[in-house]
Protein backbone atom coordinates (compact mmCIF):
# COMPACT_ATOMS: atom_id res chain seq x y z
CA UNK A 1 0.00 0.00 0.00
CA UNK A 2 1.59 3.26 -1.08
CA UNK A 3 0.31 6.76 -0.94
CA UNK A 4 2.13 9.08 -3.25
CA UNK A 5 2.61 12.80 -3.18
CA UNK A 6 0.66 15.19 -5.28
CA UNK A 7 2.49 17.14 -7.94
CA UNK A 8 3.53 20.72 -7.64
CA UNK A 9 5.05 22.91 -5.01
CA UNK A 10 3.26 23.26 -1.73
CA UNK A 11 1.23 26.36 -1.18
CA UNK A 12 2.75 28.57 1.42
CA UNK A 13 0.66 29.94 4.21
CA UNK A 14 -0.72 33.31 3.38
CA UNK A 15 -2.60 35.20 6.04
CA UNK A 16 -4.59 37.02 3.38
CA UNK A 17 -6.72 34.08 2.37
CA UNK A 18 -6.77 32.38 5.71
CA UNK A 19 -10.34 31.51 6.60
CA UNK A 20 -11.81 32.83 9.83
CA UNK A 21 -12.32 30.74 12.93
CA UNK A 22 -15.61 28.89 12.89
CA UNK A 23 -17.51 26.65 15.22
CA UNK A 24 -18.80 23.43 13.79
CA UNK A 25 -20.84 20.48 14.86
CA UNK A 26 -18.85 17.27 15.00
CA UNK A 27 -20.55 13.90 15.11
CA UNK A 28 -17.17 12.21 15.29
CA UNK A 29 -16.22 14.13 18.38
CA UNK A 30 -19.63 13.43 19.85
CA UNK A 31 -18.92 9.74 19.51
CA UNK A 32 -15.43 10.21 20.90
CA UNK A 33 -16.97 11.91 23.94
CA UNK A 34 -19.35 9.01 24.40
CA UNK A 35 -16.28 6.83 24.75
CA UNK A 36 -14.69 9.26 27.21
CA UNK A 37 -17.80 9.32 29.34
CA UNK A 38 -17.88 5.55 29.53
CA UNK A 39 -14.96 5.43 31.96
CA UNK A 40 -12.83 7.56 34.23
CA UNK A 41 -9.11 7.96 34.44
CA UNK A 42 -8.40 7.44 30.75
CA UNK A 43 -5.31 8.75 29.02
CA UNK A 44 -6.05 11.00 26.07
CA UNK A 45 -3.60 12.34 23.52
CA UNK A 46 -4.35 15.70 21.89
CA UNK A 47 -2.24 16.22 18.81
CA UNK A 48 -3.12 19.82 18.06
CA UNK A 49 -0.92 21.27 20.75
CA UNK A 50 -1.88 22.47 24.18
CA UNK A 51 -4.99 24.54 24.61
CA UNK A 52 -6.91 25.64 27.64
CA UNK A 53 -10.25 24.58 26.19
CA UNK A 54 -9.19 21.03 25.41
CA UNK A 55 -7.33 20.57 28.68
CA UNK A 56 -10.27 21.84 30.71
CA UNK A 57 -12.74 19.66 28.85
CA UNK A 58 -10.75 16.43 29.00
CA UNK A 59 -9.52 16.80 32.57
CA UNK A 60 -13.02 17.90 33.59
CA UNK A 61 -14.19 14.44 32.60
CA UNK A 62 -11.64 12.98 34.97
CA UNK A 63 -9.06 11.99 32.39
CA UNK A 64 -5.42 12.65 31.90
CA UNK A 65 -4.39 14.56 28.80
CA UNK A 66 -1.12 14.59 26.90
CA UNK A 67 -0.28 17.18 24.30
CA UNK A 68 1.83 16.79 21.22
CA UNK A 69 1.79 19.34 18.44
CA UNK A 70 2.21 17.18 15.37
CA UNK A 71 1.78 20.06 12.91
CA UNK A 72 4.38 22.06 14.80
CA UNK A 73 6.78 19.13 14.50
CA UNK A 74 6.02 18.90 10.79
CA UNK A 75 6.85 22.55 10.37
CA UNK A 76 10.10 22.12 12.26
CA UNK A 77 11.17 19.06 10.32
CA UNK A 78 9.94 19.89 6.84
CA UNK A 79 9.89 23.67 6.74
CA UNK A 80 8.13 25.65 4.03
CA UNK A 81 8.61 23.20 1.16
CA UNK A 82 6.44 20.86 3.01
CA UNK A 83 5.82 17.99 0.63
CA UNK A 84 9.18 18.06 -1.11
CA UNK A 85 11.08 17.98 2.14
CA UNK A 86 9.24 14.90 3.30
CA UNK A 87 10.89 12.97 0.53
CA UNK A 88 14.31 13.44 2.08
CA UNK A 89 14.88 10.37 4.21
CA UNK A 90 16.73 12.30 6.88
CA UNK A 91 13.84 14.72 7.37
CA UNK A 92 11.34 11.90 7.49
CA UNK A 93 13.44 10.04 10.02
CA UNK A 94 13.75 13.14 12.18
CA UNK A 95 10.00 13.64 12.09
CA UNK A 96 9.25 10.06 13.10
CA UNK A 97 11.78 10.26 15.94
CA UNK A 98 10.19 13.42 17.31
CA UNK A 99 6.58 12.41 16.90
CA UNK A 100 4.69 10.08 19.20
CA UNK A 101 7.65 9.36 21.41
CA UNK A 102 5.48 7.63 23.96
CA UNK A 103 5.73 4.12 25.34
CA UNK A 104 3.63 1.38 23.77
CA UNK A 105 -0.07 1.40 24.60
CA UNK A 106 -0.01 4.70 26.45
CA UNK A 107 -3.39 6.05 25.41
CA UNK A 108 -7.05 5.14 25.44
CA UNK A 109 -8.02 7.96 23.14
CA UNK A 110 -6.26 10.16 20.61
CA UNK A 111 -7.42 13.37 19.00
CA UNK A 112 -5.35 13.30 15.84
CA UNK A 113 -7.47 15.94 14.09
CA UNK A 114 -6.45 16.69 10.48
CA UNK A 115 -2.68 16.37 10.51
CA UNK A 116 -2.27 13.11 8.62
CA UNK A 117 -3.54 14.47 5.31
CA UNK A 118 -0.35 16.49 4.91
CA UNK A 119 1.98 13.50 5.08
CA UNK A 120 3.21 11.53 2.14
CA UNK A 121 4.31 7.96 1.87
CA UNK A 122 6.25 6.46 3.63
CA UNK A 123 6.05 9.05 6.43
CA UNK A 124 2.29 8.61 6.52
CA UNK A 125 2.40 4.85 7.03
CA UNK A 126 5.16 5.18 9.63
CA UNK A 127 3.11 7.72 11.54
CA UNK A 128 0.04 5.48 11.46
CA UNK A 129 2.18 2.61 12.72
CA UNK A 130 3.37 4.80 15.59
CA UNK A 131 -0.18 5.86 16.34
CA UNK A 132 -1.40 2.30 16.57
CA UNK A 133 1.59 1.44 18.73
CA UNK A 134 0.85 4.08 21.36
CA UNK A 135 -2.86 3.23 21.50
CA UNK A 136 -4.20 0.60 23.83
CA UNK A 137 -6.34 -2.16 22.35
CA UNK A 138 -9.92 -0.90 22.28
CA UNK A 139 -8.80 2.72 22.33
CA UNK A 140 -10.20 5.12 19.76
CA UNK A 141 -8.82 7.87 17.57
CA UNK A 142 -10.56 10.79 15.94
CA UNK A 143 -9.19 11.93 12.59
CA UNK A 144 -10.30 14.47 10.03
CA UNK A 145 -9.62 14.56 6.31
CA UNK A 146 -10.65 17.20 3.86
CA UNK A 147 -13.17 15.63 1.52
CA UNK A 148 -13.09 18.29 -1.18
CA UNK A 149 -11.51 16.64 -4.19
CA UNK A 150 -10.87 19.93 -5.95
CA UNK A 151 -9.19 21.74 -3.10
CA UNK A 152 -5.54 22.41 -3.87
CA UNK A 153 -4.72 24.00 -0.58
CA UNK A 154 -6.12 22.93 2.73
CA UNK A 155 -5.97 24.97 5.89
CA UNK A 156 -4.44 23.42 8.94
CA UNK A 157 -6.68 24.08 11.90
CA UNK A 158 -6.34 24.15 15.61
CA UNK A 159 -9.34 22.40 17.08
CA UNK A 160 -10.67 23.71 20.37
CA UNK A 161 -13.39 21.83 22.15
CA UNK A 162 -16.44 23.92 22.95
CA UNK A 163 -18.71 21.17 24.19
CA UNK A 164 -19.49 17.55 23.51
CA UNK A 165 -20.67 18.24 19.97
CA UNK A 166 -19.03 21.50 19.01
CA UNK A 167 -15.50 22.39 17.98
CA UNK A 168 -13.94 25.75 17.31
CA UNK A 169 -11.73 25.58 14.22
CA UNK A 170 -8.99 28.19 14.20
CA UNK A 171 -6.84 28.24 11.07
CA UNK A 172 -3.12 28.28 11.72
CA UNK A 173 -1.66 27.86 8.24
CA UNK A 174 -2.39 26.29 4.90
CA UNK A 175 -0.70 23.46 3.08
CA UNK A 176 -1.18 21.44 0.01
CA UNK A 177 -2.51 18.05 0.89
CA UNK A 178 -0.42 15.06 -0.05
CA UNK A 179 -3.40 13.65 -1.92
CA UNK A 180 -7.14 13.29 -1.75
CA UNK A 181 -8.17 10.58 0.68
CA UNK A 182 -11.33 8.66 0.02
CA UNK A 183 -12.93 6.13 2.33
CA UNK A 184 -11.40 3.14 0.63
CA UNK A 185 -7.87 4.51 0.93
CA UNK A 186 -8.39 5.34 4.57
CA UNK A 187 -9.70 1.88 5.30
CA UNK A 188 -6.58 0.46 3.72
CA UNK A 189 -4.38 2.83 5.65
CA UNK A 190 -5.87 1.61 8.92
CA UNK A 191 -6.32 -2.00 7.91
CA UNK A 192 -4.63 -3.16 11.13
CA UNK A 193 -7.20 -1.38 13.30
CA UNK A 194 -10.17 -3.22 14.76
CA UNK A 195 -12.71 -0.95 13.07
CA UNK A 196 -13.13 2.33 11.23
CA UNK A 197 -16.19 4.50 10.99
CA UNK A 198 -16.80 7.57 8.81
CA UNK A 199 -18.94 10.62 9.28
CA UNK A 200 -19.57 12.73 6.22
CA UNK A 201 -20.27 16.37 6.81
CA UNK A 202 -21.52 19.25 4.74
CA UNK A 203 -18.35 21.27 5.08
CA UNK A 204 -16.02 18.98 3.15
CA UNK A 205 -14.58 17.41 6.24
CA UNK A 206 -14.56 13.66 6.50
CA UNK A 207 -14.54 12.60 10.13
CA UNK A 208 -13.24 9.22 11.05
CA UNK A 209 -13.24 7.14 14.20
CA UNK A 210 -10.67 4.36 14.33
CA UNK A 211 -10.75 1.74 17.02
CA UNK A 212 -7.46 0.05 17.79
CA UNK B 1 16.53 61.31 31.85
CA UNK B 2 17.69 61.93 35.40
CA UNK B 3 15.63 59.30 36.96
CA UNK B 4 16.72 56.76 34.38
CA UNK B 5 20.35 57.27 35.26
CA UNK B 6 19.62 56.70 38.88
CA UNK B 7 17.87 53.46 38.08
CA UNK B 8 20.89 52.26 36.18
CA UNK B 9 23.00 52.65 39.23
CA UNK B 10 20.73 50.55 41.35
CA UNK B 11 21.73 47.08 40.18
CA UNK B 12 25.31 47.57 41.26
CA UNK B 13 24.35 47.73 44.87
CA UNK B 14 23.70 44.12 45.70
CA UNK B 15 27.39 43.29 45.28
CA UNK B 16 27.75 42.94 48.99
CA UNK B 17 25.52 40.65 51.03
CA UNK B 18 22.02 41.91 51.04
CA UNK B 19 20.81 43.03 54.39
CA UNK B 20 17.24 42.86 55.48
CA UNK B 21 15.53 45.93 54.28
CA UNK B 22 12.81 45.78 56.85
CA UNK B 23 13.36 49.18 58.39
CA UNK B 24 14.85 50.95 55.41
CA UNK B 25 12.78 53.89 54.33
CA UNK B 26 10.84 52.97 51.29
CA UNK B 27 11.26 55.62 48.64
CA UNK B 28 9.74 55.55 45.22
CA UNK B 29 11.02 52.10 44.32
CA UNK B 30 10.57 49.89 47.29
CA UNK B 31 9.80 46.77 45.32
CA UNK B 32 13.24 46.25 43.83
CA UNK B 33 14.95 46.67 47.13
CA UNK B 34 12.93 44.09 48.91
CA UNK B 35 14.01 41.51 46.42
CA UNK B 36 17.15 39.54 47.14
CA UNK B 37 18.67 39.44 43.71
CA UNK B 38 21.67 37.33 42.88
CA UNK B 39 22.39 39.26 39.75
CA UNK B 40 21.26 42.39 38.06
CA UNK B 41 17.64 42.44 37.04
CA UNK B 42 16.95 42.01 33.37
CA UNK B 43 15.84 44.76 31.08
CA UNK B 44 12.65 43.31 29.88
CA UNK B 45 11.55 41.27 32.83
CA UNK B 46 9.90 43.02 35.65
CA UNK B 47 9.63 40.90 38.76
CA UNK B 48 6.07 40.07 39.51
CA UNK B 49 3.81 42.21 41.56
CA UNK B 50 4.18 39.35 43.99
CA UNK B 51 7.41 40.90 45.15
CA UNK B 52 5.25 43.23 47.16
CA UNK B 53 5.10 40.40 49.64
CA UNK B 54 7.90 40.14 52.05
CA UNK B 55 10.44 37.51 51.15
CA UNK B 56 11.10 36.77 47.52
CA UNK B 57 14.30 35.79 45.81
CA UNK B 58 15.44 36.03 42.22
CA UNK B 59 18.06 34.47 40.00
CA UNK B 60 18.90 36.92 37.27
CA UNK B 61 19.39 36.05 33.65
CA UNK B 62 23.18 35.87 33.91
CA UNK B 63 23.10 33.31 36.69
CA UNK B 64 23.66 29.60 36.12
CA UNK B 65 22.94 27.09 38.84
CA UNK B 66 23.60 23.38 38.74
CA UNK B 67 22.20 21.42 41.63
CA UNK B 68 19.32 21.61 44.02
CA UNK B 69 17.49 24.76 44.98
CA UNK B 70 15.23 24.80 48.01
CA UNK B 71 13.43 28.04 48.67
CA UNK B 72 11.34 29.01 51.64
CA UNK B 73 10.08 32.09 49.92
CA UNK B 74 8.80 33.04 46.51
CA UNK B 75 11.44 32.56 43.87
CA UNK B 76 11.91 34.01 40.42
CA UNK B 77 14.32 32.35 38.01
CA UNK B 78 15.39 34.14 34.88
CA UNK B 79 18.72 32.40 34.32
CA UNK B 80 19.86 28.85 33.70
CA UNK B 81 19.16 26.07 36.16
CA UNK B 82 19.95 22.41 35.96
CA UNK B 83 18.87 20.05 38.73
CA UNK B 84 15.83 20.47 40.94
CA UNK B 85 13.94 23.44 42.27
CA UNK B 86 11.61 23.19 45.23
CA UNK B 87 9.67 25.98 46.86
CA UNK B 88 6.96 24.22 48.74
CA UNK B 89 4.21 26.55 49.90
CA UNK B 90 5.53 29.32 47.69
CA UNK B 91 5.35 30.72 44.23
CA UNK B 92 7.94 29.92 41.60
CA UNK B 93 8.20 32.16 38.56
CA UNK B 94 10.19 31.10 35.53
CA UNK B 95 11.03 34.31 33.71
CA UNK B 96 11.15 34.80 29.94
CA UNK B 97 14.92 34.48 29.73
CA UNK B 98 15.07 31.35 31.84
CA UNK B 99 16.35 28.04 30.55
CA UNK B 100 15.58 25.37 33.07
CA UNK B 101 16.42 21.72 32.89
CA UNK B 102 15.01 20.63 36.17
CA UNK B 103 12.13 19.14 38.04
CA UNK B 104 10.09 21.89 39.64
CA UNK B 105 7.90 21.74 42.73
CA UNK B 106 6.04 24.65 44.25
CA UNK B 107 2.65 25.77 45.39
CA UNK B 108 2.17 27.91 42.33
CA UNK B 109 4.30 28.01 39.19
CA UNK B 110 4.25 30.70 36.53
CA UNK B 111 6.11 29.85 33.35
CA UNK B 112 7.31 32.31 30.75
CA UNK B 113 10.63 30.77 29.76
CA UNK B 114 11.85 27.39 28.65
CA UNK B 115 11.65 24.30 30.81
CA UNK B 116 12.64 20.73 30.26
CA UNK B 117 11.51 18.65 33.18
CA UNK B 118 8.51 17.65 35.20
CA UNK B 119 6.48 20.31 36.92
CA UNK B 120 4.53 19.75 40.09
CA UNK B 121 2.39 22.52 41.56
CA UNK B 122 0.06 21.81 44.43
CA UNK B 123 -2.15 24.75 43.64
CA UNK B 124 -1.81 26.16 40.15
CA UNK B 125 0.32 26.32 37.02
CA UNK B 126 0.15 29.29 34.72
CA UNK B 127 1.81 28.81 31.32
CA UNK B 128 2.19 32.02 29.36
CA UNK B 129 2.13 32.19 25.59
CA UNK B 130 5.88 32.62 25.19
CA UNK B 131 6.64 29.60 27.35
CA UNK B 132 8.08 26.32 26.19
CA UNK B 133 7.60 23.31 28.39
CA UNK B 134 8.62 19.76 27.66
CA UNK B 135 7.72 17.52 30.55
CA UNK B 136 4.84 16.21 32.58
CA UNK B 137 2.61 18.41 34.68
CA UNK B 138 0.89 17.55 37.91
CA UNK B 139 -1.31 20.19 39.46
CA UNK B 140 -4.74 21.10 40.74
CA UNK B 141 -5.41 23.90 38.31
CA UNK B 142 -3.82 24.92 35.05
CA UNK B 143 -4.01 28.02 32.90
CA UNK B 144 -2.36 27.81 29.51
CA UNK B 145 -2.30 30.60 26.99
CA UNK B 146 -2.73 29.90 23.30
CA UNK B 147 0.65 29.89 21.64
CA UNK B 148 2.49 28.24 24.50
CA UNK B 149 4.49 25.21 23.46
CA UNK B 150 3.79 22.21 25.62
CA UNK B 151 4.73 18.61 25.07
CA UNK B 152 3.89 16.19 27.83
CA UNK B 153 1.04 15.04 29.96
CA UNK B 154 -1.20 16.83 32.41
CA UNK B 155 -2.46 15.16 35.53
CA UNK B 156 -5.03 17.13 37.45
CA UNK B 157 -5.08 16.12 41.09
CA UNK B 158 -8.23 17.40 42.69
CA UNK B 159 -7.55 19.39 45.83
CA UNK B 160 -10.72 17.88 47.28
CA UNK B 161 -9.12 14.48 47.64
CA UNK B 162 -6.21 15.79 49.64
CA UNK B 163 -8.52 17.96 51.66
CA UNK B 164 -10.91 15.22 52.58
CA UNK B 165 -8.49 13.32 54.81
CA UNK B 166 -7.64 15.81 57.57
CA UNK B 167 -11.22 17.04 57.82
CA UNK B 168 -12.35 17.23 61.45
CA UNK B 169 -15.71 15.79 62.45
CA UNK B 170 -18.12 17.21 60.01
CA UNK B 171 -21.82 16.87 59.60
CA UNK B 172 -22.45 13.80 57.53
CA UNK B 173 -22.95 15.34 54.14
CA UNK B 174 -20.46 12.71 53.08
CA UNK B 175 -20.46 12.04 49.39
CA UNK B 176 -21.39 15.48 48.14
CA UNK B 177 -18.79 16.30 45.50
CA UNK B 178 -17.24 19.71 45.74
CA UNK B 179 -17.56 21.12 42.29
CA UNK B 180 -15.36 24.18 42.71
CA UNK B 181 -11.88 24.10 44.11
CA UNK B 182 -12.10 27.06 46.43
CA UNK B 183 -9.19 26.85 48.79
CA UNK B 184 -6.10 24.95 47.95
CA UNK B 185 -4.47 22.93 50.64
CA UNK B 186 -0.98 21.88 49.75
CA UNK B 187 -1.19 18.21 49.02
CA UNK B 188 1.73 15.89 49.60
CA UNK B 189 3.88 16.35 46.57
CA UNK B 190 5.01 13.39 44.57
CA UNK B 191 7.85 13.75 42.19
CA UNK B 192 8.14 12.81 38.61
CA UNK B 193 5.71 11.76 36.02
CA UNK B 194 3.09 9.16 36.31
CA UNK B 195 3.47 6.84 33.42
Amino acid sequence: MRFGAANGAPAKPSPKDTPPAVTRHSSGFDQFCGFLRSAEGLSVLDMSGASQANITFITGLGHRISSDDIVGTMQQCFGADFLDNQQAASNAQRFIEQTLTFPDQSFDGALVWDALQFLISPVLEDTVTQLLRVMRPGGIMLLFFNADEKATRTPVYNYRIQDQKTLLQTPRSGYQRSQHFNNRMLERLFDRAASVKFFLTRDHLREMIVRR
Amino acid sequence: MWSKRKEDELPQRPERPVSTPAHSPAPVEPLRRETNTMSSPTRSFDPEPSSVRSGSAALGKNVTVKGQIFAREDLTIDGEVEGTVECHEHRLTIGPNARVQAGLKAREIIIQGSIQGNVDATDKIDIKKEAKLVGDIKTSRIVIEDGAYFKGSIDISKPNAAKAAPQPPAPSVSSQPLSQPVVSTPAPVTAGSVK
